[in-house]
């Protein structure tokens, strides 16, 4: 009874059909009261359908979907619960800040004097105290972005739908513009349900992410669980980077496998929650470049997977730095991240070096040509 | 001389382009008016200057009643134009998309193609006595005798109506296609009614497009000739008819010219009282 109460959006089995094609195919799932809720998609997934009819701008078309166990199918958007910070902003630009913040408030009647004081207290909130008088013009874009969500907040809705938001920042704002969107959400203690294509963004503040591909969820999962257990190879390639390769199975042993992949490396591999693997059975298998460990003398431990390459490109992006390697048998191809210790301080191309790491870590999947979207 | 080589042919250029719209302005504008200035304050008889034009003006009253009736009829005619055109123009622009949009857009245009002359006979024939509504009205009954629905003001503000209407319709439609949906979505999301939204969001950001259409409207329906005679009979009284009797009938070129340039004037000066009452500039209008 206490935990069906915390639920704050529950849909059901909701579709969108649009005349040619389905956007969004029988999805179901909740949403406690005050989590940062994700929604992870390539564009064209579905995820804005989905968003727009939790905000009441599209009707699904079947299935029902609950705010605090009340269903919304027959209320219309401006009496919903739910409140909105646009992909754009959608910050009114005939009006200044505080008409902008103010104008939620001014349909509910309350009265001027409540208005200026609420205004002002979310301002201060969102650390934009005084700022009060200024045209929308006047702020950068991140101050923009504040007060979009101060706008929808000062209404204290149950559900706050981000759509994109940070889509129009540049690099630094946005990495900054996480952090801050995360804080808030604490602070405030709002229910967010924020769709984006970024998975960083979803990775870093979520407490509940759902990958959504071709109208259906793939999986739904805390950041950690997507990350190191994908349940589909859609996710697998979707979040973070991976190597990844097509091959066949030679052996099975449980969840244990040992695949063949089509440049002619054999690794050891690990089935997950996919049952329908069998010996022969065409495979992809993912390995992530961080999860491979380096070293350049001969490890002394055996370890799952080995291999002896030799580095073809290194590809430096700072801390994010990658070794491109080759098997020099078979001319596979395997991308490592590359350690910041000294040793590797001087490497370079055609330098040999050792690659470990074990069947845990090497996730195979059916295959599936219709889930190679990914990447 | 030889300093100046990079910028002077580019001046020519400028000039070059320039001379077509500075022909057009003094030959068609600047050096008419001139002329009708001169001529509104010479004395016919001795050659000498004098006000006596324009104070006739203002002593016979059939003058300047006229120049007021002709004023409120076209002010009310750009209000009822700016009421029906408004929706139409939100239709065109937020609700209807691709190509039906471009099709119902379209066929406002369409009777445009036809000249006034020939729009304005339309309404004649189906206005007039022995016209289509006064039969159909005979017809079924509702009307014992043959009923004159020609010259009458309200046939002259349905004329002048029908014949602005584009001219308004435009600007709203490109004012209202850049107004971005989001904002109307958020207006709705944020708790508004149609009618919020409509007052705080759509009409703030169309009021570029209505000044623009009712500056437009306005000084179209001033400036009619053919819709109030042809609508409105011999006793429309609109000021272009003065002006026309003067110069044609009554060969008084120098009172016409007189009552031109108080058209003019007096415009002028109701198009910037409309502005400082909705509190916009010519510029941003036109901007």
């Amino acid at each position: 009874m206490s935990k069906e109460t915390t639920i704050d959006l529950a849909c059901e089995n909701i579709c969108k059909h649009f005349s040619d094609f389905t956007a969004v195919d029988n999805i179901s799932f909740t949403i406690p009261k005050g989590s940062f809720f994700s929604i992870l998609g390539p564009s064209g997934c579905g995820k804005t359908t989905l968003l727009r009819m939790l905000a009441g701008f599209e009707m699904p078309s079947s299935g029902d979907l609950l705010i605090k166990q009340k269903s919304m199918l027959d209320v219309p958007p401006n009496k919903r619960p739910v409140n909105m910070v646009f992909q754009h902003l959608a910050l009114f630009p005939t009006m200044n800040i505080e008409e902008n913040i103010g104008y939620g408030l001014r349909r509910q009647s309350v009265p001027k004097a409540e208005i200026a004081q609420r205004v002002a207290a979310v301002l201060e909130r969102v650390g934009l105290a005084g700022s009060g008088k200024k045209r929308v013009d006047q702020l950068s874009g991140g101050q923009r972005q504040r007060i979009a969500l101060a706008r929808c907040l000062v209404l204290n809705p149950t559900l706050l739908l981000l759509d994109e938001p940070l889509g129009a920042l540049d690099l630094k704002l946005r990495e900054q513009m996480k952090i801050e969107l995360k804080l808030l959400q604490k602070e405030f203690g709002t229910t967010f349900v924020y769709i984006t294509h970024d998975q960083s963004e979803a990775l870093v503040m979520s407490d509940q992410i759902a990958v959504m591909n071709k109208g259906k969820f793939e999986q739904v999962g805390t950041p950690h669980q997507l990350y190191y257990q994908p349940e589909t190879a859609f996710v697998a390639g979707f979040v973070g980077d991976s190597n990844r390769w097509q091959g066949n199975i030679e052996s099975q042993d449980g969840t244990a496998v040992r695949v063949s992949t089509n440049d002619g490396l054999s690794f050891k591999a690990k089935v997950s929650a996919d049952k329908t693997v069998n010996a022969g059975n065409s495979v992809e298998i993912f390995v992530r470049p961080e999860a491979i460990n380096v070293s350049r003398t001969a490890p002394s431990e055996q370890t799952d997977n080995q291999l002896i390459c030799q580095v073809e490109t290194i590809l430096f992006d700072g801390a994010k730095s990658q070794i491109i390697a080759v098997e020099p048998e078979s001319g596979g191809k395997i991308t490592v991240t590359l350690p910041q210790t000294s040793d590797f301080a001087n490497l370079q191309n055609a330098d040999t070096i050792y690659l470990n790491w074990s069947a845990e870590q090497t996730l195979c999947f059916a295959d599936n040509p219709d889930n190679r979207g990914g990447v | 001389m030889s300093s100046l080589p990079a910028t002077s042919p580019f001046k020519l250029g400028m000039w070059l382009l320039l001379a077509p719209l500075c022909l057009w302005l003094i030959l068609l504008i600047i050096l008419p008016h001139l002329e009708l200035l001169a001529f509104s304050f010479t004395d016919p008889e001795q050659g000498s200057f004098t006000f006596g034009f324009y104070q006739e003006f203002f002593l016979e009253p059939l003058y300047w009643r006229t120049f007021v009736r002709t004023a409120v009829m076209s002010i009310m005619a750009t209000i009822l134009t700016l009421l029906i055109a408004f929706p139409v123009a939100f239709y065109i622009a937020k609700m209807l998309k691709g190509r039906s949009k471009g099709i119902v857009f379209a066929m406002c245009l369409i009777p445009f193609w036809v000249s006034e002359l020939v729009r304005t006979f339309g309404w004649m024939i189906l206005l007039r006595e022995s016209g289509v509504i006064s039969n159909f009205l005979q017809w079924s009954g509702l009307s014992a005798g043959p009923v004159e629905l020609l010259y009458t003001d309200a046939t002259i503000m349905l004329g002048l109506v029908y014949t602005s209407m584009l001219f308004m319709v435009v600007p709203l439609v490109s004012t209202l296609d850049s107004l971005d949906d989001s904002y109307i979505e958020a207006g709705y999301d944020l708790g508004g009614t149609n009618w919020n939204v409509l007052r705080e969001i759509v009409i703030p950001h169309a009021i570029p497009g209505v000044v623009s259409g009712c500056i437009i409207v306005f000084m179209l329906s001033l400036g009619n000739y053919l819709t109030p005679v042809l609508l409105g009979g011999k006793d429309s009284l609109w000021f272009t008819e003065q002006i026309y009797t003067q110069f044609i009938t009554r060969f008084n070129w120098e009172q016409g010219s007189a009552f031109g340039l108080l058209l003019l004037l007096l415009s002028s000066l109701i198009v910037w009282a409309g502005l400082k009452v909705s509190r916009q500039s010519f510029a941003k209008t036109m901007g």
